[in-house]
């Protein structure tokens, strides 16, 4: 990631030696808090930390023990911040922040420094310029401020850049700093940060599958050779749209086998026709719909079309059998095609596709596995019923977010209220994997959500078992 | 000391909010000390942060203890508060 900004240097202004006692500078900065808690709530919070007797109590044993007071607050901050660090609770951990900034402030303050932000006054989206950054200091910048650090000395293994990258702060080493200027516009380019890298490299370290979103053969063999492990999302669209006749069966058969050859013997998620809302087929009669995003679209449209819905699956089927044919070794712990219904609310829905498959092939279920994306509400509610009839489950977000939030995604004047990272659509994204992994089927999310560096370690965290990415 | 123990029923735990609140209701009973004991720990009641760190959750057992003052009546007071945190 590469961001620019107004240039702040670090310099530093301590000698070392505390200019203040602790006891002097918690009068200072009580007296600077509650002035503040006036008008942010945020302060306020602050100051109840601050007045909190186990905050006073640990660095005064720290001092009683004999420890200098520098020392002994530098103690008292690391064992309450890893207290909080290692409570399993997101929002918990989360004040442990709150305790940092507040142990930043004691710091500035028995410094010498009286600036709020710490080690010195940082404007809302500066580049922190530095020859080099200590381990101590990263209690003395006001993180928030900062868009991007540059640094002349230091490694991507130090302190301060793994607190940087944690925060997605860009963070640049080995720079020449030398006549840079307090304002002068810099530049911080840093790959690990907000670039595709860094997810691959979270999804790895955290053992997940690594899919891709493919629309058509080139984005699939593409991402294939990028190292995928599948393909989460396997639009059909291409195939339908932009012509003037419904595919043939033998037509979509040999695509879907190419796919799947692609793949190597991977997981090929292929998602059945995804038309209606904004996606209209000239060859298939569609009348206007007051609202096409609660209309016939997705398997509801193709459950209205049954003769080219079986077309699809037929190919699908043959493709499948194709592949078994000449690879049965890929088929050997179930087939790799993954077949996906979008835009299911009910469980019903399901059962007449698996109709549908054993009056095409009563042997389906050894040449695809039938799953379903999790895109309305319906089906975060139902979610067991559909837990139930499903091999598998994909999060759509995009959808999931515009229905749970009541939300049009290309109204600007609600875009406040699209936001896929609001608490009711993370609430069902949790319920979705609980249900998931209580009934023994992965889940997996195919919105452009997984491709988002902000959402990628909240949906690990939520146990998503893949993760399918845009591109890689 | 009086004390007694109860199970937390708040289904997300004791977090910040209903934990300022305990403070505040425990800072209020000047001539008694309260303190909670979880998982082999006993912390002062009266600091958020200890009480945070206990990192309480639904269904957490907890042990509420009470030194001076009126004991019973703090530990009743205290007692119904947290069986009445529901959020």
């Amino acid at each position: 990631m590469k961001v620019s900004g107004p240039a702040k240097l670090w310099e530093k202004k301590r000698s070392g030696a505390a200019v203040r006692s602790f006891d002097e500078s918690y009068g200072l900065v009580h007296a600077e808090l509650a002035r503040q808690a006036e008008t942010e709530p945020v302060f306020a919070a602050h100051l109840e930390i601050l007045e909190d007797p186990m905050l006073q109590d640990a660095v005064h044993d720290g001092i009683a023990s004999g420890l200098s007071e520098p020392a002994a607050l530098e103690a008292a901050r690391g064992s309450i911040v890893s207290m909080f660090d290692s409570i399993d609770d997101e929002y918990l951990r989360a004040r442990a922040d709150d305790v940092r900034d507040v142990f930043a402030r004691l710091g500035a303050a028995m410094c010498g420094d009286d600036t709020s932000s710490g080690g010195i006054l940082l404007t809302k989206g500066c580049i922190l310029v530095a020859d080099e950054l200590l381990p101590s200091d990263t209690s003395l910048i006001d993180f928030a401020s900062v868009a991007g650090i540059l640094c002349h000395r230091g490694s991507t293994t130090s302190h301060v850049c793994i607190i940087a990258h944690s925060k997605g702060i860009p963070m640049q080493m080995g720079a020449d700093i030398s006549g840079i200027h307090d304002g002068d516009i810099v530049e911080v380019d840093d790959p690990l940060v907000g670039g595709i890298g860094d997810i691959v490299s979270r999804i790895r370290a955290a053992g997940r599958k690594l899919y891709i979103n493919a629309g058509n053969l080139d984005d699939l063999c593409e991402g294939m050779a990028a190292g995928a492990d599948g393909v989460g999302l396997f639009r059909t669209e291409f195939l339908f749209l932009r012509r003037d006749s419904i595919p043939g069966r033998d037509e979509q058969r040999a695509i879907y086998r190419d796919a799947l050859l692609a793949c190597g013997g991977k997981p090929l998620t292929l998602r059945t026709l995804d038309v209606g809302g904004d996606k209209q087929l000239p060859y298939v009669p569609m009348p206007a719909e007051e609202n096409p995003f609660l209309g016939l679209r997705g398997i509801r449209f193709c459950l209205a079309n049954l003769d080219l819905f079986r077309l699809q699956l037929g190919g699908a089927l043959d493709a499948a059998g194709d592949v078994r044919r000449m690879h049965a070794e890929w088929f050997a712990d179930g087939s790799p095609l993954r077949l996906m219904l979008p835009m299911v609310c009910r469980a019903d829905e399901i059962r007449q596709v698996k109709d549908i498959l054993c009056s095409l092939d009563p042997d389906y279920g050894n040449l695809l596995s039938l799953g379903i994306m999790i895109e309305t509400p319906a089906a975060v509610l139902d979610v067991e019923s559909l837990a139930s009839e499903s091999a598998f489950f994909s999060v759509g977000t995009n959808d999931l977010t515009q229905y749970v939030m009541a939300a049009d995604r290309g109204n600007g004047s609600v875009a406040y209220l699209y936001d896929p990272m609001a608490s009711p659509v993370l609430k069902a994204l949790d319920i979705t994997v609980k249900a998931a992994h209580s009934a023994g089927i992965p889940v997996g999310i195919c919105g452009e959500l997984a491709s988002d560096v902000r959402a990628v370690p909240v949906l690990l965290d939520l146990g998503f078992d893949s993760l399918s990415l845009s591109r890689l | 000391m009086e004390s007694r123990k109860v199970i937390l029923s708040a289904p997300d735990g004791l977090h910040a909010r209903p934990a300022g609140e305990l403070v505040k209701l425990v800072k209020g009973f000047t001539g008694s000390s309260v303190s909670i004991t979880a998982g082999g720990r006993t912390v002062n009641a009266a600091s958020m942060l200890s009480l945070l760190s206990l990192g309480l959750k639904c269904g957490s057992e907890l042990e509420i203890g009470v030194h001076g003052g009126d004991e019973a009546a703090v530990l009743d007071a205290v007692t119904s508060f947290i069986q009445s945190i529901n959020a």
